[in-house]
């Protein structure tokens, strides 16, 4: 396959991986300007105008201290913006940083560290790492506010470098101690930064071999700086974005970029995403979707353009509640998103979307419209049209014969011998994507 | 000693593949055709309640006989007056009062100092070593995985549809096995696959599509494999665990938590004769930094209220004598309270075990609260020798292949 080609095809794929998958006008865009430009769009988001979903956000007159609310506003922004990858990042730091208002139980805090992980999701680690550590919810997550000269407690400094930025092996029980002692004094009120200064313990401390009188902003310099935060937030992209089995030669490239451009987020995510493994067989159909990107990549997919419905509990139900995750590591994700509960979640979200009625009184697919679009007249090309757009036609062909078998078929399974009038016809190709939707390669990203 | 694949292979499960086809399908058809309801005496159920978070056994099990307790402890210790006396020194948290009564008929043993050498204060790599019984390696499969592989093995796979069911929504590392699949099923009531309901025709001729699908949809990919095989299990599952539901009959109480309704769905499966010997659930929120006492008695509250209710309808049912309880968690606390009133990442704690077979008591010494490991306590008894006593003893298994090495037992069964 020449370069171009097969860099043609990895279009779909970079789409699943650095946003929400794509809608067939989208694919179409990206597809007229290729690969690399593809990538550079993404990795530019502040040049993409965002206006149209900022005036659908307007339009829903969404209440940021209500959580409910909050979810539905991401929800939105997941499906209609503009910037993907943007989107897809915040995402990301959203389960690093793992923070969960069933403890914060401040749903505005929560909106103020997801507009955090957006505005500087992009730029340098050690910036994010400072930004999020000041945020209101971080500092009640990890009870810092609890953390006072004389009584430290090491919640924050512990989890900071367990979970955000090195790893267990790469400091000391002593570190911890130290660290929560230049912690001290930083806490939030009414939802803002403050620091209390008749609680911080300005004493001299020593923490991964600096001495000094060090507060939290020395401890998240130096930690960012660790050599081992590159080699941490390298392997946590790459079992965010590439795959779910580590990968330790892409691991080491993405760790020297990381180290070599201060933890610079916008020239790790390109290495990312031009990395030959990135774009290798292994890397395809790799990834176990979660339920975001099943969600989201359904309904950009399948164009739906009503979000009524409980489609925020759903993926709470299948294991992905957002602003909620389940516990300080964020979401396992891979085979975890997977058991026999959640995936009867995901066959009967399924349902929902393609059937007749979801929530509201005009069905939400309209997959008799597609196929007269595409001038489609038999089963056959019909079932291929499907499986082409959901599932790349990654499917055995006693699948395809089986679905073929579906479409040409009455309601109750008896062999068609006439053309289906329009009704039925429509039954039968809700019922096909459906059952599309219901393949293990469906589940795949 | 490391299990590997190759140890199990050798252990006589044989060169059994690893994707299900055909066969998988009649058993549990056959199942859900011969709906039979349990009978007593036959094998031996285990149920296992994992504390997520790190439960503070201080104030579990509570020392009440020891200075140093309330002196580590002023705003946080549990009074003398409020406790539930086991012994002059010990006694348990006042919420737990449908345990203490249990205790009482002696069908509580409680294990003090659970832990294991140099202990992991993280939760994820302690909860690892819990449910994987390995405090040195990291290993794939839970000990009740390795279990079940190897009782698998023994009984030709096919008997043992629902090998284990996990009350919850994603499966914990301790059920982790390479050849048995455990479903998990939070809610009975969700747990069907649904079609639109205008054609209620056209669910008959999905079912039998996306079976014949599956059953050949054989891509020589790990993911897509786990996948066809989680998607088979849990059309089949489904079937059978709603009509296990609809013929429960029972008036224990378990109080009103979502723990609860787990708990009660336990005792559903357990009446209606599911062959499953393993019961998983979990109760979360144990992770007491700051303002520990409310949180915890809430907790404990509902610990109590769902053990006592599954044990009450095990013997309204005369089934009490086929079960045992048992809880654990990742790590106890901290012997000192910190400055919000609460606890961090400690060591050793207490297990519980509840059932009628069991010789209720204590078992073990309290932890020393002044000679300790950096505020820390000092573990007494190896978690392994728990699970190698109920492995032994209670399920009939060999230990030693499952926990990699000899532990002794405790008399508590």
């Amino acid at each position: 396959m020449s370069k171009s080609k097969s860099q043609s095809a990895l279009i779909p794929h970079l789409l699943r991986r650095a946003g929400f998958g794509a809608t067939p006008d989208e694919l179409a865009c990206y597809q007229s300007i290729g690969y690399d430009k593809t990538v550079d769009q993404l990795l530019k988001p502040e040049k993409i105008d965002n206006d149209k979903l900022e005036d659908l956000i307007k339009a829903q007159n969404f209440d940021f201290t209500r959580l409910e609310d909050l979810k539905r506003w991401w929800l939105y922004r997941m499906c209609f913006t503009k910037r993907p990858l943007e989107e897809k990042l915040t995402l990301f730091w959203h389960g690093h940083f793992a923070t969960s208002n069933k403890k914060v139980n401040n749903p505005y805090a929560m909106y103020l560290q997801n507009l955090a992980f957006r505005k500087d999701g992009m730029s340098n680690f050690g910036d994010l790492l400072l930004t999020v550590s000041k945020g209101p919810a971080m500092i009640v997550w990890l009870d810092n506010q609890q953390n006072k000269k004389g009584k430290p407690n090491e919640n924050y400094a512990r989890e900071i470098m367990e979970l955000f930025s090195l790893g267990i092996g790469n400091y000391t029980e002593e570190d911890i101690k130290q660290g929560a002692r230049a912690f001290t004094g930083w806490e939030t009120r009414n939802s803002t930064f403050f620091f209390n200064a008749g609680q911080h313990d300005s004493g001299d401390k020593r923490f991964l071999g600096e001495t000094g009188n060090l507060n939290g902003d020395d401890i998240v310099r130096i930690v960012s700086q660790q050599p081992a935060a590159s080699k941490f937030i390298a392997n946590k992209l790459i079992a965010f974005f590439v795959s779910d089995a580590p990968n330790p030669d892409m691991s080491d490239d993405l760790a020297k970029v990381f180290m070599k451009h201060d933890g610079n987020m916008k020239v790790v995510l390109k290495a990312l995403f031009t990395h030959k493994d990135f774009m290798s067989d292994r890397a395809y159909h790799a990834k176990i979707k979660s339920p975001a990107e099943l969600v989201v990549g359904t309904i950009k997919t399948m164009q739906v353009q009503n979000l009524d419905g409980d489609l925020t509990s759903t993926m709470s139900r299948m294991g992905q509640s957002l602003f909620e995750p389940p516990n300080v590591k964020g979401w396992d994700g891979g085979r975890a998103w997977i058991s026999t509960n959640t995936m009867m979640e995901r066959f009967n979200f399924e349902t929902r979307v393609t059937q007749q009625k979801f929530d509201a009184i005009e069905g939400y697919i309209s997959p008799s419209e597609m196929v007269a679009q595409q001038k489609l007249t038999n089963a056959r090309s019909m079932v291929e049209y499907f499986l082409n757009l959901l599932v790349d036609s990654d499917v055995p062909d006693s699948a395809k014969q089986e679905l073929v078998r579906y479409v040409s078929a009455d309601i109750s399974g008896k062999p068609l011998n006439a053309i289906p009038d329009d009704k039925l016809l429509d039954a039968k190709l809700r019922g096909v994507v459906h059952l599309i939707m219901t393949l293990p390669t469906y589940q795949l990203a | 000693m490391s299990l590997t694949r190759r140890d199990f292979l050798k252990a006589g499960l044989g060169a059994v593949s690893l994707s299900l086809g055909a066969p998988h399908f009649l058993a549990l058809a056959a199942q859900a055709a011969n709906f039979d309801p349990r009978v007593a005496g036959k094998s031996k159920i285990l149920v296992v309640i994992q504390l997520a978070g790190g439960n503070d056994g201080m104030n579990t099990v509570v020392p009440y006989g020891f200075g140093e307790y309330y002196r580590a402890r002023p705003t946080i210790g549990v009074a003398q007056k409020d406790v539930l006396p086991l012994s002059n020194m010990i006694g348990l948290h006042p919420s737990m009062t449908g345990i203490n009564d249990l205790y009482k008929q002696g069908k509580v043993g409680v294990i003090l100092g659970a832990g294991y050498p140099k202990p992991n204060r993280s939760h994820f790599r302690s909860i690892e070593i819990w449910q994987t019984g390995d405090p040195e390696r990291i290993i794939e499969t839970g000990w009740l995985g390795r279990y079940l592989d190897l009782s698998a093995s023994h009984t030709c796979g096919s008997d043992y549809p629902l090998p284990a069911v996990n009350v919850e929504s994603s499966l914990p590392k301790t059920l982790s096995a390479e050849r048995v699949v455990v479903p998990s099923v939070a809610n009975i009531y969700d747990f069907k696959f649904a079609t639109d309901q205008h054609y209620q025709q056209d669910r008959k001729f999905q079912l039998e599509v996306f079976n014949n699908i599956y059953a050949k949809f054989d891509m020589e990919r790990p993911d897509v494999d786990m996948l066809r095989r989680v998607g088979m299990d849990s059309i089949e599952a489904a079937d059978y665990l709603l009509k296990v539901v609809q013929n429960y009959k029972g008036t224990a109480n378990y109080g009103d938590s979502g723990f609860g309704k787990g708990m009660k769905f336990i005792a559903q499966m357990i009446t209606a004769g599911v062959k499953s010997q393993v019961y998983n659930i979990s109760l979360g929120g144990f992770d007491t930094h700051a303002g520990q006492a409310r949180v915890q008695a809430n907790l404990l509250k509902q610990l109590s209220e769902g053990i006592s209710g599954l044990q009450k309808d095990l013997e309204d049912h005369h089934l009490d004598e086929d079960v045992i309880i048992m809880t654990f968690s990742e790590f106890g606390r901290r012997v000192a309270e910190n400055g919000g009133h609460g606890t961090d990442h400690g060591t050793a704690a207490p297990m519980l075990l509840i059932g009628s077979k069991l010789r209720g008591g204590i078992y073990g010494e309290y932890p020393s609260l002044s000679n300790l490991d950096s505020g820390d306590l000092k573990y007494t008894v190896d978690f392994r020798t728990v699970y190698s006593t109920i492995l032994d003893r209670w399920l009939a298994a060999d230990s030693r292949q499952i926990l990699g090495a000899n532990y002794e037992n405790i008399r508590f069964v």
